[in-house]
């Protein structure tokens, strides 16, 4: 059994909207996938089913191939983080996890030791979890997370409030985890570069629904490249171009900018059609998208539809 | 459940609101004793030093009881609460968490009372005018308040586990406990066949129990455990019930 979360047309609505529509999704092991979305577009809502802590109105979960009640079992060999870690603001973080420990039958004691200093909180283990920083909290909570050894993470914005250094250290953590342990991890984070920089698989959800799915692979592929150019005429560039290649898409900017959807691959022949009809051509570059801009492109495409 | 049990154990033994809510009881119980005992010695037509009032005092209080039974509910079910979702996500079940919640508070809740109910029989016994029967007397109506203190008990784990706020919480009790039966007999006076109902009210219950006490005449009554029981089995019943389906953030 490859896969370790399976939902089928798994939907969730609150009086009369529908936050969650008929929803498959499936995480494989070994995966590292990134759930990407705007605020409001089902991310926490899916998270929370998928933890029990809330129910679907429909459709079906299964967890390491197990449904129903057996799901309760399977949910041992998973760890949540969905918004905020809750803890108790009186406990420091050994008494915290000693709770956890003891609720979860870990006989070890040294775990809690040894996931405090994984996350870098080791000598900050005497003080309250009320006088925790934000950061610390959600180090807090991934401590937590890898306490019972899980084999499967779900992560809602992990990486909220930590610096760049805490967010670099998270990053290798959980690459580490997933490469070493062979974890497997669905997280979702408002800082895509982060999930860029570690994610192999992309799900795009809007309003309830995945609008697209992919790997890294078709991902890079996907991102089209594009030519931006800068010209003293943009009108007679425009000219040019329609007159040379009938297809060609492209969209006048302002401060004589022109970006070409299309063509990338002839952008020598295209630089020397303009120099040649008397155009200046100020800067002449080859972007790709990175996940942000596939997103916004996704996201602004979807609206238009 | 057992590891879930112990966790909240863990959780308890470290509430030290919880264990000063205990002491200062005590501590309210020493000195209502007290003074009965030094009023009795300066006064000597002072009317009240005896065990018997000293105990009328318990026996008159169901309300505060079950108001005191809401502190230590609280202490797994107020703030808390907010911890529930990392259990339920760990795949420990809503039925889990509802009756292992209840069944820690109400043990402690219930060894509070055990130990009261013991100090308030060494002081009334060794400081004030010893009364014939009057522990008897004493115990018997402790143990029919005990199905109807207990109730709210229930009643209180209910509504805490489904989100109510405390200050609601009380006025609810308040009226059960506290009102039900006036308003029924008020309400109910034109209905012949229903005009007797107030009297299965639990502070009509109550209100007959202590009566009885302070009379002398305290009976076991069945009529307590009846009404008890059907006031603990709908809340727990709806509780669990509803709380299997609640929705946790």
């Amino acid at each position: 059994m490859d896969a370790i979360i399976q939902t089928f047309q798994l939907t969730k609505k609150y009086k009369d909207e529908t936050i969650i529509k008929p929803l498959d999704f499936s995480l494989k092991k070994g995966e590292i996938c990134a759930l990407i979305g705007k605020n409001g577009a089902g991310k926490s809502t899916f998270f929370k089913i998928l933890a029990g802590q809330q129910m679907p109105s429909s459709g079906e979960i299964q967890l390491f191939g197990k449904s129903g009640k057996e799901i309760e079992t399977a949910k041992r060999r998973m760890a949540f983080m969905v918004e905020t870690p809750a803890f108790f603001p009186d406990f420091t973080a050994v008494q915290n996890l000693e709770y956890f420990r003891i609720q979860r039958g870990i006989v070890d004691k040294k775990r809690m030791y040894e996931v405090l200093e994984i996350v870098g909180l080791a000598h900050e283990k005497k003080k309250r979890f009320n006088d925790y920083s934000m950061g610390m909290k959600q180090r807090l909570g991934i401590a937590l997370c890898l306490l019972s050894s899980p084999d499967c993470l779900v992560l809602d914005e992990p990486i909220n409030g930590l610096d760049v250094e805490g967010i670099m250290e998270i990053r290798k953590l959980l690459r580490k985890l997933n490469q070493e342990n062979q974890i497997t991890i669905l997280i979702s984070s408002h800082i895509l570069t982060e999930l860029d920089l570690l994610a192999t698989r992309f799900v795009f959800i809007k309003n309830g629904v995945i609008v697209d799915d992919l790997s890294r692979e078709l991902l890079e592929e996907k991102s089209r490249k594009q030519i931006l150019l800068t010209v003293d005429d943009s009108a007679k560039t425009v000219q040019l171009l329609e007159r040379a290649y009938a297809d060609i898409q492209f969209k006048v900017l302002p401060n004589q900018e022109i970006t070409i959807q299309n063509y990338v691959e002839r952008s020598g022949e295209i630089n020397r059609l303009l120099v040649e009809n008397g155009v200046m051509v100020k800067e002449f570059s080859i972007k790709v998208m990175n996940l942000e801009e596939y997103f916004l492109g996704l996201v602004e495409e979807d609206t238009h539809d | 459940m057992i590891n879930y049990m112990k966790s909240e154990y863990y959780r308890l033994l470290r509430k030290k609101g919880l264990h000063l809510t205990g002491i200062i009881c005590f501590l309210l119980i020493a000195s209502a004793a007290g003074v009965l005992y030094f009023t009795a010695q300066s006064d000597p037509n002072f009317r009240y030093g005896t065990s018997t009032f000293f105990y009328s005092n318990v026996i008159a209080s169901g309300l505060l009881i079950i108001i005191i039974g809401l502190l230590y509910n609280i202490a797994l079910t107020g703030k808390d609460r907010y911890l529930i979702k990392q259990a339920i996500s760990f795949g420990i079940s809503r039925r889990i968490i509802f009756w292992s919640k209840l069944i820690l508070t109400l043990s402690y809740f219930l060894f509070i009372c055990i130990v009261g109910i013991c100090l308030m029989i060494l002081l009334g016994d060794n400081l004030l005018t010893h009364e014939h029967h009057a522990i008897r007397h004493f115990l018997m109506a402790s143990v029919n308040m005990i199905p109807i203190v207990l109730s709210g008990f229930f009643l209180v784990h209910t509504l805490k586990m489904l989100k109510v706020g405390e200050i609601f919480i009380i006025i609810i009790v308040s009226i059960i406990f506290g009102f039900l039966g006036d308003l029924l007999h008020l309400l109910l006076r034109p209905f012949t066949a229903l005009d007797e109902l107030y009297k299965y009210a639990p502070d009509t219950m109550l209100n007959d129990n202590l009566m009885s006490f302070v009379n002398d005449t305290p009976e076991l009554g069945f009529q307590y455990w009846i009404v008890g029981l059907v006031i603990s089995g709908v809340s727990l019943l709806i509780g669990a019930k509803l709380f299997a389906k609640q929705n946790i953030d």
